[in-house]
C-alpha cells in the first residue's frame, strides 16, 4: 500500500523561489530528451545544436533577438494584469489589433519615417489598449471574467484580421490574403546587431513596467490590489482605476508588439502572420512573475527555444513540434512546480490499508 | 469527571529558529472534561495545540490517547485517533453550503450507490461492485442522509443552522458552529477549540459553554483555548498556563481566582479596569441621520440609524452579532453603500462618496475581520504599514514612491506599538505575525494618521490580554488627542470601560441608550436581544430565540424606542 500525504507549506522556502523556474527548464529538456531518443536523435548532440550553435553564431544571436520583441513585450502585458491579481489570456488579440492599426496607418498616411514610425506605434498601442480595455472594464464594473472575456475577444481579432486582409485592407495588386508591402519610410530601421529598432521598445517597456511596478505610488496599488482586493478598497485604492490601467498598458504593450513585427521584419500584413506570441506570453509571465525584467530573461529563453527549435529540427530531421512539445511540458512543469511550492508531499510505503484511505481525504 | 487521564502529552519539546515554542511540557486531560489551555499569544499553546493535531512533529516528548501512544504525522492521524479541531481562522469554503463543507473529506456517494439504499434503481449486484463502488465514492455526493444527520447533530446540540445554506451567508457565529459540527461529524473523543469565543457575542458565548458542557457529560473531552479568564472560571474544570512556552501551573478552577489566573499568565499585576480622564467633547466629527445599508445578501440590515459623534467623544455600540455591527461600521467607513440616510463628516456631506473620501476625510478603520480588510496577509509589514500613508508627500520621490522612507515610517511603527515578530519589515508578511500584533500594526497603521474619526469594529478580539490593555489604552489617548471614536464591541466590559455613551443596536436599529455611569448590565443583555424591560407588556420574556429574526410586532415596538433614543441624541 501506498498513503500519499499532502501538507501545505507554512513557508516557501526563499530559495524554492529562485530554483522553480531553472528546475523546471531543465526537467522539461529531460522530458524532451526522452522523445528525441525515441526518434534515434542523441539528445546532448540536438541540445546542443538548439541551444549551443544557437547562441555562439551571429545568426543565431540576431534571430534570437528578433523573436524576443513580441514575446517579450506581450509577455509584459499579461505580467501586469497577474501583478492586479488579473490574467490577460487576450494578448494574443490585442497584438493582432496592434498589427492592423499600425499597418493601416503605414500604409495610408503620408508622412516622413521619423513621424510615420511614431504614429504607427502609437496608433498599434491605442488599439491593443483599446481591446484590452474591454474585459478589464467588464471586471471592474460588473466583476464578469477576465479571462474568457480576454479569451473570446481573440477571436474576434483574428476574424477581423482575416476579414481584412482578404477585403479593404487587401493588396490591390494580387490576390493574397495579405496587404500591400509597405513604404520604406513605415519600415522600422535595424538597431544594433540587424536587429530592427523594436527591441529598443520592448527594452525600454521592461524599464517602464520595471519602475512603474516596483517604484511607484501605482505600482504600490497595483500589488495591494492583487494582493487584497478588500483591504485596498477599504484604503481608498480605486479597484477600478487599477483594473483599467493594468489592462490597458498591457494591452499596449502587445499592439506595440504587433506592430513591432510587422513593421520590423514581415513588412506586411498576412493572415496568420504569427504563431501565437500572445498565448505563449502566458508562460513567460508565469516564469518570469516576480519582476518585469525575469519577464525579458524568460522572453528571450523562449526566443532560443523557436529559433533552435528549428535549427535542430534541420539539421536532425526531427518534427519542429518537438519544439511545441518542449514549450507545452515547460508549462506542465511550471503549474506542477506551483503545487510542490505550496505543499509538502509525503509518500510512504507499507502501511496498512487506512493509510489508503487517509490519503484519499 | 472521570479519574484516570485521557490523554496524555508528555515532556513536549518543539523548537523553531530561535525560538523555544514548547519547553518540556506536560499536559494531561481527563475522560469528559472541560480543560482550559491558558496564555498569552506566543506563550504556546497553539503549538501545543498544533502538534497534537499532528501539524507539527514534535522535537521529543510523547503523546497518549487512551492507552495507546500516537504518531501524529497529519491531522488525518489526529482525526483517525478522534481528535478534532476547531481552528481560530475557520477553514471553511465559502461557495459550498454547510452539509458540503462538513462531509469534506468524508463523503458518502449518491444515495443510487450507496450499498444500504432499498430503493436505489440499481440492482445491489451492481452496486456492490468494487470498481462501481470505487467511481460512485470518487465522482458522486450525497448529502441527503449526511444533511440529515448534520441537522440532527445541530438540533440536538442547539445549533441554529440550515444545513443547506452557503456558508458565505453565515455569520461569524454560525460559521463556528459549522465548524464544531465538522468535528463532531467525525465522531471525534477529544475537542481541540482554538479560542472559540473570540468570535461569538455573550449571549452566544454562553449557548457554546452550554453545548460544551453537554457533550462533556457525554463523556467527550474538551480542550478550550483561551486567553480570557472569565472563560475559563465559566467553564472549565481544570486549567493548564503556559507563559513563554512553559506550563506554569495545573490547577483546578474550583480552587483559583481570576486575579491568580492572570497573573500566572502574566508574570505580573493586571489592571482590569482602565482609568480614563474626561475628556471635553468638542464639535460634532460625524452626523448621520436616518441611515439604511443593504447586508451582503441584499437584506436590510440597518435600518434608519442616526448617530452623531463628538470630537473627543468615544460612543461605544454593544450588541449581539449580526444585528448591523458589521454594516454600521463599513458604512461609516465609506466601504458600504448607503440605500438611504445621510453621511457628514467634519461637517462635509459624504453620502455616496467614495472610500477615498473617506479616508481623505480622516476616517480611519480597524476592521472586524483583520484578513479581509485589514491588510493583505501575502505583502510585507511595510505594505501593510504604508496601506493609506504611501499617498503623503513624505513618501514622494518626485514622480516615485520612497521605499526607503516608506521602511523607516514601518519600522517606527513598529517600534512604538510594540509588535513582536518583525524583524525586517521588508521580509516579514503580515500573515506571519500572530493575531495580537497583527492587530497592533492595523492599529498603529490607523492611529499614526491621527484620524478625526476612528471607527473600530471589534479591537480587541481574539488578541491576548497584553496587547488588549495595550489597544485599549491607545484608544482611550486618541479620544485625548480630540478623536472621536465609534466602538463597536460585543465585550461589555470593552464597551463599559472605554464609551463616553453606550448605544445599543438590535436587528440595526438603536433601541437604547444610556452612560457608563448609569448603565446596567442586565438591562442592556435584555435590550441587545431584543428583549423588552419589565414595564412594557405581556410577551416580554422571550430570551435566546429573540436572536432569530422576530415578526413584526417585535419590529414596531422597537421603532418606537428608536425614536426615542435620536430624540436623546439630538439633545446631546
Amino acid at each position: 500500500m501506498v498513503g500519499i500525504d499532502l501538507t501545505a507549506r507554512e513557508n516557501v522556502p526563499r530559495w524554492l523561489n529562485y530554483a522553480t523556474p531553472v528546475v523546471t527548464i531543465l526537467l522539461a529538456l529531460a522530458c524532451g530528451a526522452v522523445a528525441l531518443l525515441a526518434l534515434g536523435v542523441s539528445p546532448l548532440a540536438a541540445y546542443w545544436t538548439m541551444f549551443g550553435d544557437t547562441l555562439l553564431s551571429t545568426f543565431g544571436r540576431t534571430q534570437t533577438l528578433i523573436k524576443a520583441v513580441p514575446l517579450i513585450l506581450a509577455g509584459l502585458a499579461v505580467y501586469l494584469p497577474l501583478r492586479a491579481g488579473l490574467f490577460n489570456i487576450g494578448a494574443e488579440g490585442q497584438l493582432v489589433f496592434g498589427a492592423i492599426a499600425g499597418t493601416w496607418i503605414g500604409l495610408n498616411v503620408e508622412l516622413p519615417s521619423v513621424l510615420l514610425l511614431p504614429l504607427m506605434f502609437v496608433a498599434a498601442g491605442t488599439a491593443g489598449a483599446f481591446l484590452a480595455g474591454i474585459p478589464a472594464w467588464l471586471r471592474a464594473k460588473w466583476d464578469v471574467n477576465e479571462i474568457i472575456t480576454s479569451l473570446l475577444l481573440t477571436f474576434v481579432a483574428l476574424q477581423l484580421q482575416s476579414y481584412l486582409v482578404r477585403g479593404p485592407m487587401q493588396d490591390p495588386t494580387g490576390n493574397f490574403p495579405h496587404t500591400a508591402q509597405l513604404s520604406a519610410a513605415a519600415t522600422i530601421p535595424e538597431a544594433l546587431l540587424g536587429v530592427h529598432a523594436g527591441l529598443i521598445v520592448a527594452v525600454v517597456a521592461v524599464a517602464v513596467t520595471y519602475v512603474l511596478v516596483r517604484k511607484t505610488g501605482l505600482g504600490f496599488e497595483i500589488t495591494f490590489v492583487g494582493a487584497n482586493d478588500a483591504a485596498a478598497r477599504q484604503a481608498g485604492m480605486s479597484r477600478f482605476k487599477i483594473y483599467l490601467l493594468v489592462f490597458v498598458i498591457g494591452g499596449a504593450f502587445a499592439g506595440l508588439a504587433g506592430i513591432s513585427e510587422i513593421a520590423g521584419l514581415q513588412g506586411r500584413l498576412r493572415a496568420g502572420f504569427e504563431p501565437g506570441y500572445g498565448f505563449t506570453a502566458i508562460p513567460i509571465a508565469l516564469l518570469g512573475r516576480n519582476s518585469a525584467i525575469n519577464v525579458m530573461l524568460a522572453g528571450l529563453f523562449f526566443a532560443l527555444l523557436f529559433v533552435g527549435g528549428s535549427s535542430m529540427s534541420v539539421a536532425y530531421g526531427v518534427p519542429a513540434a518537438l519544439v511545441e512539445i518542449l514549450q507545452a511540458l515547460i508549462i506542465l512543469f511550471l503549474i506542477t512546480a506551483e503545487f510542490f511550492k505550496r505543499y509538502h508531499v509525503d509518500i510512504e510505503f507499507d502501511r496498512a490499508g487506512d493509510a489508503a484511505t487517509g490519503g484519499e481525504a | 469527571m472521570a479519574d484516570h487521564a485521557f490523554l496524555r502529552m508528555e515532556d513536549i519539546y518543539k523548537e523553531f529558529p530561535g525560538v523555544v515554542a514548547n519547553d518540556h511540557i506536560d499536559l494531561s486531560v481527563n475522560g469528559g472534561e472541560i480543560h482550559g489551555l491558558l496564555g498569552e499569544n506566543g506563550a504556546g499553546k497553539s503549538t501545543l495545540m498544533k502538534i497534537l493535531y499532528g501539524l507539527y512533529t514534535p522535537d521529543s516528548g510523547e503523546i497518549y490517547l487512551g492507552d495507546d501512544r500516537l504518531e501524529l504525522d497529519t491531522p488525518q492521524d489526529a482525526i483517525d485517533a478522534g481528535i478534532g479541531m476547531v481552528h481560530q481562522h475557520f477553514k471553511l469554503i465559502p461557495r459550498l453550503t454547510v452539509a458540503e463543507n462538513v462531509v469534506l473529506g468524508q463523503r458518502e456517494p449518491a444515495a443510487t450507490f450507496r450499498a444500504d439504499n432499498d430503493d436505489s434503481r440499481l440492482p445491489e449486484s451492481i452496486r456492490n461492485n468494487r470498481v462501481v463502488k470505487s467511481l460512485a465514492e470518487t465522482f458522486s455526493l450525497g448529502l441527503d442522509a449526511p444533511e440529515q444527520r448534520i441537522q440532527e447533530l445541530a438540533d440536538q446540540y442547539g445549533f441554529d443552522i440550515d444545513v443547506s445554506a452557503n456558508v458565505a451567508d453565515l455569520d461569524v457565529g454560525q460559521q463556528q458552529r459549522v465548524e464544531i459540527l465538522k468535528a463532531l461529524y467525525r465522531d471525534v473523543d477529544l475537542l481541540v477549540l482554538d479560542e472559540p469565543t473570540a468570535v461569538l457575542s455573550p449571549t452566544e458565548a454562553d449557548r457554546l459553554f452550554d453545548s460544551l458542557s453537554r457533550l462533556a457529560d457525554e463523556g467527550l473531552s474538551i480542550i478550550f483555548i483561551t486567553h480570557k479568564l472569565g472563560e475559563v472560571t465559566a467553564i472549565a474544570d481544570r486549567v493548564t498556563v503556559l507563559r513563554e512556552g512553559r506550563r506554569v501551573d495545573t490547577v483546578p478552577v474550583a480552587e483559583t481566582t481570576q486575579a491568580d489566573l492572570a497573573e500566572l499568565m502574566v508574570g505580573r499585576e493586571v489592571l482590569f479596569r482602565i482609568e480614563k480622564d474626561d475628556a471635553a467633547h468638542g464639535d460634532p466629527v460625524l452626523e448621520a441621520s436616518g441611515l439604511r445599508a443593504d447586508d451582503d445578501r441584499g437584506i436590510e440590515s440597518l435600518s434608519g440609524l442616526d448617530l452623531t459623534v463628538r470630537e473627543g467623544e468615544v460612543v461605544g455600540i454593544a450588541g449581539v452579532s449580526g444585528n448591523g455591527q458589521t454594516e454600521l461600521a463599513e458604512a461609516l467607513a465609506g466601504i458600504r453603500e448607503l440605500t438611504d440616510g445621510d453621511l457628514r463628516i467634519d461637517g462635509a456631506d459624504l453620502t455616496g462618496a467614495s472610500p477615498r473620501a473617506f479616508v481623505d476625510a480622516g476616517v480611519s478603520f480597524v476592521p472586524e475581520d483583520r484578513l479581509r480588510y485589514g491588510c493583505a496577509e501575502e505583502l510585507s509589514v511595510l505594505h501593510n504599514a504604508g496601506m493609506k500613508a504611501y499617498r503623503e508627500d513624505r513618501f514622494a520621490d518626485g514622480p516615485l514612491l520612497d521605499y526607503d522612507e516608506l521602511g523607516r515610517y514601518a519600522e517606527s511603527l513598529v517600534e512604538d506599538f510594540d509588535i513582536r515578530g518583525v524583524s525586517d519589515v521588508t521580509d516579514i508578511d503580515a500573515g506571519d505575525l500572530s493575531g495580537g500584533n497583527l492587530q497592533k500594526l492595523i492599529l498603529a497603521r490607523e492611529l499614526d494618521r491621527d484620524p478625526d474619526l476612528l471607527i473600530a469594529n471589534q479591537p480587541t478580539r481574539g488578541v491576548d490580554v497584553g496587547a488588549i490593555e495595550f489597544i485599549r489604552e491607545a484608544i482611550l489617548e486618541q479620544r485625548e488627542q480630540g478623536t472621536g471614536v465609534v466602538l463597536l464591541s460585543e465585550d461589555l466590559d470593552e464597551i463599559t470601560d472605554l464609551s463616553d455613551r453606550i448605544l445599543v443596536i438590535y436587528e440595526g436599529e438603536f433601541v437604547y441608550e444610556t452612560t457608563p455611569e448609569n448603565a446596567d448590565r442586565e438591562r442592556l443583555g435584555i435590550e441587545m436581544t431584543g428583549g423588552r424591560v419589565a414595564d412594557e407588556p405581556a410577551d416580554a420574556v422571550n430570551s435566546p430565540e429573540a436572536v432569530a429574526p422576530t415578526a413584526a410586532t417585535d419590529g414596531a415596538e422597537s421603532t418606537d424606542s428608536t425614536a426615542d433614543v435620536a430624540a436623546a441624541g439630538d439633545g446631546d
